[in-house]
């Protein structure tokens, strides 16, 4: 469901679009927020697999426009750092997500409402189960004789 | 800025209130958490009525003053018909104790009017049926949601979904029905209104909605006690009701003035945990509804009557009047 989601919101806005990731974007993320600060050289050196300087620039330099990185110029290489914590940038996501599609057609409003419904209907069907079992045990207790 | 004679009453009176509304408003906010403690001390009853007065005695203590005082005060020293200056501060406090009526009323109209308008359209998509032993008549909603509730002011209606007769037994339905028949006799869509107009200490800012809350809670165990009038049997019936209706999905949305029996579904497991708990000798003390003791009654209208006697004595209303003179410059 939530990859639906994620598949139906995102073409909405172009702020949703800066902050959806693809796997590379987000294995480079995932390197800053870990270590902060950090020039292209050193992403290279962290990443797990080889790839070629060039890419992971250009990259880099993709996530820098669209306003997830910071950069300042050090001995003439960049050195980029994260914009928003991995809190802040989820956080982020989630709410554009929901504003997506309070902001789209009913059918979108009501497909969100209906999936948040689903979720907390689960959690009442388990407590209302738990409370009938409750009155069945108490009525069996009044049922016994000697008992008001 | 000048302002001629009955415009000046107008703002002083209007300053006044919202002053003492504020200052009475910010008592009850500190002293709220020591309030629900003693709340959770006495009878479900006694604990809604002590909540609701709380709340609503900033607007008591307010009023008073104003339509007790600060206008007799007036008319008794102030040289009538002249014209004089008022400061910015008593004009913006003015100001701001009018918007907190504006909003008070605006808040009251709204509810009447979705209220009236709910039970009007509740009664043409509904059938009327009398059950034995029920002096008042239910509406029937064609509906399978989870409705049964009192809703209405002067006259409150019974309304229930057919989707909660189909899966409520004779006793449980008698004893949800009771549950809001207590409602009625508590005037409690009433009281909801004395919420509504009761203001909070600054306008836009909902300071007092734990109070609000807590009273909602207390009415709500009050109209379970009082259903279940000491009987294990019939609380346990309540009980049952409750999670039968439940099981029907999400309450309905109602209009402010109205009960329903799943209000606060978040209370729901505790209400039901009360009523399966709670010895039948525990309840009938809670089903009593609270009656004080006549000397006691008696002597808080002596107290009443002398403090208002005292107050208006020529002293009192010139200490007044000096007062707002300084309220004024």
């Amino acid at each position: 469901m939530m990859r639906f989601l994620k598949h139906r919101a995102a073409p909405n806005a172009d702020w949703n679009q800066s902050l959806a990731l693809g796997s590379l974007e987000y294995e480079l993320m995932e390197i800053l927020w870990e270590r902060g600060e950090c020039s292209v050289r050193d992403v290279v050196f962290k990443l797990s697999r080889t790839l070629a300087y060039t890419t992971v620039m250009t990259t880099l330099d993709r996530l820098f426009k669209k306003g997830l990185l910071d950069r300042h110029k050090s001995d003439r290489a960049f050195v980029y750092s994260p914009s928003f914590s991995r809190q802040e940038w989820e956080r982020k996501r989630a709410g554009n997500l929901v504003a997506g599609f309070l902001s789209g057609p009913n059918t979108s409003r009501e497909l969100l409402l209906s999936c948040l419904l689903d979720a907390v209907g689960e959690h009442d069907a388990t407590l209302l189960d738990e409370l009938e079992k409750k009155i069945r045990s108490r009525r069996k207790g009044l049922s016994r004789p000697g008992q008001p | 800025m000048i302002l001629p004679y009955f415009l000046r009453l107008l703002c002083l009176c209007f300053a006044s209130f919202f002053v003492l509304n504020a200052s009475a408003g910010l008592l009850v906010c500190i002293a709220s958490k020591s309030a629900f403690r003693f709340a959770d001390s006495r009878t479900p009853s006694a604990a809604a009525g002590f909540l609701l007065v709380l709340r609503v005695l900033p607007l008591i203590i307010a009023s008073f003053f104003v339509l007790g005082l600060c206008v007799p005060s007036y008319f008794s020293f102030e040289p009538a018909l002249t014209a004089e200056h008022v400061s910015i501060l008593c004009l913006v406090l003015g100001l701001l104790g009018a918007l907190t009526w504006f909003l008070s009323i605006a808040r009251i109209a709204h509810s009447l009017f979705a209220s009236v308008r709910h039970n009007r359209l509740c009664q043409l998509a509904s059938q009327e049926m009398r059950l034995s032993g029920r002096s008042s008549a239910l509406l029937v909603v064609e509906n399978e949601t989870p409705l049964l509730a009192l809703s209405g002011l002067l006259r409150p209606r019974l309304l229930v979904s057919r989707g909660v007769l189909r899966v409520l037994s004779a006793e449980e339905l008698d004893a949800a029905l009771s549950h809001e028949d207590a409602h009625r006799s508590s005037r409690d869509n009433a009281k909801r209104l004395l919420l509504l107009l009761a203001p909070d200490i600054f306008p836009f800012v909902r300071t007092h909605h734990a109070l609000e809350r807590g009273w909602s809670k207390f009415a709500e165990w009050a109209a379970d006690d009082q259903a279940a009038a000491g009987d294990s049997r019939r609380a346990l019936s309540l009980a049952a009701a409750l999670v039968r209706v439940a099981r029907l999905g999400s309450s309905p949305r109602l209009p402010y003035l109205s009960t329903s029996l799943l209000a606060g579904d978040r209370d729901l497991s505790a209400r039901v945990d009360r009523l399966l708990q709670a010895s039948p000798a525990a309840q009938a003390t809670h089903a009593r509804p609270p009656h004080p003791r006549p000397l006691f009654r008696a002597a808080g209208f002596l107290f009443v009557g002398g403090l208002t006697l005292l107050l208006f004595t020529p002293p009192a209303l010139s200490f007044v009047h000096e007062l707002l003179e300084h309220l004024l410059r």
